[in-house]
């Protein structure tokens, strides 16, 4: 689908460097128009790095960076209609909720009465009340502090807009909501969202693709689905999701090609159940498991390894620590890299 | 060429000039003058003439007398200063909250008016000793001078750092490693030397030093009571000639640069000290120290009783002060207090005096007997002190914030460090040091970056002394400032560049507004220190430079004069009063209502807007209550 949508945002050959250090080496990224598009990776991989390339904070040594086809590389911050809302969310501390959703309209010029209209306008939209915005920023939940700050990136309508580790700040209950929250604005909003976050749930939950990072290259960019099911790279899979790496035994007893590393995910084991064609049935004992209610996670000792395996927890299978089970998985699901 | 390159050179132009025109050039001849006298009978150079004067004769007494109060400050101060903390914040005394508000009243008067305080109440004929030597008929009336009454009166003034920055640190420690300790079985005592102590170290070590070196430079105690120390020995030299005694500028430079070294050496070592790093608290939830009994009965009456004792030394010269000041002069002449004799003369008395003269005839000196706002020399002095310290202060306030946003604009770069080490330089040089040179080195028509002027003739002494309250406290504002722009988040910046701002409309809008409060409580905190500075204006030493301190100084000459002059000491009285009431006016607007937030602010308005809603409703109630029985 996202082949047929028109180019919004273009990153070509983008290299940046602090001193000798090169952050990011020859990134490119095409977002399309109203995409989710998301930065995923561990700390330091160089996602808030392309995304302050995008807004301007960083201009990069190498490669050019286009809107709409035009090449933006060198234009100013203030000049590149381009939102964003921050880890912290950089409110201003001396300014009521109002005084910060108007300061770019007042900077713009607008006249009192575009910047009221504009204003409420958006407040309502984000779910704030008038008696809110009369408030200090500091009066404010965390959860509320939030959609300020989107509001405030929004309200002078950017093209686009850039949330770094927005929901990163609040507690887990929160984050969720919040979450489909902001899913559902971008899509009334239909505003081109680029989303940085080292969190892979959120990643999967939120995006329509998404951008794998490590160490300052790109190491797949692809749906959810894609980079959770058929991830291009070792690195991907082992930082999307849990996975098991099969070790040696049970690489020979499948007849799997030695020369690569092989991995299974946790929910395509199956256990105590018929071996369909082609599964390799395994007999194992479990070692211990991890209660999540939904689900209960066994660690299962079988040919010389301990395999992770989750259940849906349904009250009818339930497996004790010590007890023997037969697990098998299909060779179809199987993740497979040349050896390093 | 565009307007931030003009900008950028007037900027550096305006530094290297403050620098080198204002700090270094002046410091620098007081050094050389040491070397450059001349000897009297050959007319010769000779370099080491004061050096040899100086061990011969008996100038390493006033070294040695500053070095004996220093030392004995450290130890009376401390102790003092960390009984009135333990007191208040970490034991539990009845009545801590009264025994703070005596404890902290230094922080509302010092210098001359609180030693001036002291004499009223301890000369040789104040209340307290008049009081003592009718139940002690024996003593010696005489006892407040020299030495011990330095001391004493120092010890009990100089506690402030104590009360605020020991405060603070007590009130930091996280309450879980007490208990921690409790659990473990340790006593309160031993909990307090072995837990609490070892992280008050670093705090207590700062204070010592910073005690030291008040010791060493101490101003007007010593010149008020009597002692001979180095500072009131440079202002005695500077203002004496070649006709009375050997080159005594060179002598006062000499003193002034031992000053200078003393200090230089302190602050290397507290520096250094403190770069090895804090105790830094590592616990992510701190809790809340909660105060502890002292369970040995005997004990905690003796702490009761040391407290109630402290507190009676602090708060006695204010209450005595404030009641006097409103007493009639009959009252003030037999120091006793009269219950019919309250009167607001010493405020705004204006009266002329009848006296008679040797031949018998009366005569009328207008205007003799003046309260403190009716008095052309004290009212003089406050206008003077406060337009000085109102300019030396917002000055120091605007350097700082330029610098500190170029600083912060241009982290790691040697230019931003060179920048902000010429600032903090006059924290090396003792105050004395800055005042000497410059009333030396600018009295003359020779220094070309001045245009020739000689800036201590006549009125231009005025530019001196704003230049010098200035210089001397940048560092203190420098170190404020910074610390506030700590404080803006760097993205709060970015955002404000994202949504479309200017760096010029960034910094008035965004970061201007979140120091704003900080700066202004420096500016505060510097005009209330400046407002009653007695040690600069005393170096100066200038009729064109009488401030407040002066004029106070003049009150106590006064009163000793022509018999008993009551007029003088009751205006003394109104000009403490007056001096705590606006360093009271100013702390409460830095700490009070500059510390609160927009949140708090917002609240109190939404507060107050229901208040008056409610008064107006029970007014509109009551009314048509009364129209309806009408």
């Amino acid at each position: 689908m996202a082949d047929q949508l028109q180019s919004m945002i273009e990153l070509k050959d983008i290299i940046v460097r602090f001193g000798d250090f090169e952050a990011l080496h020859n990134i490119n990224v095409d977002v399309k128009q109203g995409e989710f598009f998301t930065f995923l990776g561990p700390s330091g991989c160089g996602k808030t790095t392309t995304l302050r390339t995008i807004t301007g904070f960083i201009e990069p040594a190498g490669g050019t960076v286009s809107v709409n086809g035009r090449d933006i590389t060198h234009v100013p911050i203030e000049k590149r209609n381009i939102g964003i809302v921050f880890q912290s969310y950089a409110l201003f501390p001396t300014m009521t909720v109002y005084d910060n959703i108007a300061f770019g309209l007042k900077i713009q010029k607008n006249s009192k009465a575009e910047i009221d209209r504009k204003v409420r306008d958006i407040a309502r939209k984000v779910d704030l009340s008038d008696e809110q915005l009369a408030k200090a920023v500091s009066q404010l939940s965390g959860g509320q502090q939030q959609r300020v700050a989107i509001a405030r990136a929004l309200v002078t309508g950017p093209a686009i807009i850039c949330m770094d580790e927005p929901l990163s700040n609040l507690d887990a209950k929160l984050r969720v909501q919040l979450r489909n929250e902001l899913k559902k604005m971008q899509r009334d909003f239909g505003i081109t969202t680029i989303y940085v976050t080292h969190d892979q749930e959120e990643a999967l939950t939120l995006s329509d693709r998404i951008a794998v990072f490590n160490k300052g290259y790109i190491e797949q960019i692809g749906t959810p689905n894609e980079v959770y099911n058929h991830s291009a790279t070792e690195f991907v899979c082992n930082f999307i999701g849990d996975i098991n790496r099969l070790e040696d035994e049970i690489v020979t007893k499948m007849g799997l090609d030695q020369t690569k590393n092989h991995f299974m995910r946790l929910e395509r084991i199956r256990v105590n159940r018929k071996p369909q064609e082609g599964e390799t049935p395994f007999q194992g004992i479990i070692e211990s498991r991890e209660y999540y209610g939904l689900y209960i996670k066994y660690y299962i000792r079988t040919a010389g390894q301990i395999i992770k395996v989750i259940e849906r927890n349904d009250g009818i299978n339930m497996y004790e620590p010590g007890e023997e089970v037969k697990i098998c998985f299909h060779p179809d699901n199987l993740m497979s890299y040349p050896k390093q | 060429m565009d307007a931030s390159l003009i900008w950028k050179v007037f900027g550096i132009a305006f530094f290297v000039y403050l620098f080198f025109g204002f700090m270094l050039l002046p410091c620098l001849n007081t050094l050389t003058s040491i070397f450059t006298v001349k000897d009297p009978t050959t007319g010769m150079v000779d370099p080491l003439a004061v050096i040899r004067f100086f061990f011969a004769g008996k100038m390493p007494t006033f070294v040695l007398n500053s070095l004996k109060l220093a030392v004995s400050l450290v130890v009376t101060v401390n102790i003092v200063g960390i009984s009135i903390v333990l007191l208040t914040e970490y034991f539990d005394i009845k009545g801590a909250k009264i025994l703070r508000l005596g404890y902290m009243t230094t922080l509302i008067y010092s210098g001359v008016a609180l030693v001036t305080g002291y004499l009223f109440l301890y000369d040789s004929d104040g209340i307290m000793t008049s009081w003592l030597s009718k139940i002690f008929p024996d003593m010696n009336k005489n006892w407040f001078t020299g030495f011990n009454a330095v001391l004493f009166t120092m010890t009990f003034a100089c506690t402030s750092n104590h009360a605020l920055f020991f405060r603070n640190a007590i009130r930091a420690i996280d309450y879980n490693t007490v208990e921690a300790a409790r659990n473990m079985g340790a006593k309160p005592f031993q909990v307090l030397f072995k837990v609490v102590f070892p992280t008050l170290i670093p705090t207590l070590f700062s204070l010592t030093v910073m005690t030291f070196i008040t010791g060493l430079c101490a101003m007007s105690a010593p010149t008020l009571l009597g002692y001979d120390s180095i500072n009131p020995e440079i202002v005695r030299l500077a203002g004496s000639s070649v006709a009375d005694e050997s080159f005594p500028q060179a002598r006062a430079a000499l003193l002034s640069i031992i000053l200078a070294l003393f200090t230089i050496g302190l602050l290397t070592v507290l520096s250094s000290y403190e770069r090895k790093g804090h105790y830094l608290s590592v616990s992510k939830t701190k809790a809340k120290l909660q105060k502890q009994k002292i369970s040995n009965p005997v004990a905690n009456v003796l702490a009761h009783i040391y407290a109630y004792v402290l507190f009676i030394i602090y708060m006695t010269p204010v209450v005595m002060i404030v009641l006097f000041a409103f007493q009639n002069y009959p009252s003030l002449r037999s120091k006793s207090l009269d219950m019919n004799g309250w009167t607001l003369i010493n405020f705004f008395g204006a009266k002329d005096f009848e006296f008679m003269t040797n031949r018998g005839k009366y005569r009328t000196r207008p205007g003799a007997i003046s309260g403190l706002f009716a008095n052309a020399d004290t009212v003089g002095g406050i206008r003077l002190s406060f337009v000085l310290s109102a300019l030396a202060a917002a000055l120091a306030c605007v350097i700082v914030v330029v610098a500190v946003n170029y600083i912060f604009k241009n982290k790691g770069k040697k230019r931003s460090t060179a920048l902000e080490y010429s600032l903090l330089f006059p924290w090396l040089l003792p105050t004395i040091l800055i005042c000497y040179s410059y009333r030396t080195y600018f009295n003359s028509n020779d220094v070309w970056y001045v245009l020739g002027q000689n800036l201590y003739m006549r009125e231009n002494v005025r530019f001196l002394i704003v230049m010098a309250y200035t210089v001397v406290k940048l560092p203190f504002a420098l170190r404020m400032v910074k610390a506030a722009f700590y404080a803006i988040d760097e993205e709060l910046e970015e955002a404000a560049r994202n949504l479309g701002a200017s760096q010029l409309v960034t910094f008035l809008r965004v970061k201007l507004p979140i120091v704003l409060p900080s700066v202004l409580a420096v500016f505060a905190l510097n005009f209330n220190a400046l407002f009653t500075e007695y040690d600069m204006s005393a170096t100066f030493q200038s009729s064109y430079g009488k401030t407040y301190a002066m004029v106070i100084q003049n009150m106590c000459h006064d009163e000793g004069r022509d018999g008993y002059n009551v007029n003088a000491s009751g205006r003394r009285c109104a000009s403490t009063v007056f001096i705590m009431l606006v360093s009271g006016l100013i702390l409460y607007l830095v700490y009070g209502v500059g510390a609160r937030d927009l949140g708090e602010r917002l609240e109190r308005r939404t507060k107050r807007k229901k208040r008056i809603q409610r008064l107006m409703n029970r007014l509109h109630l009551s009314r048509e209550k009364a129209a309806l029985q009408e």
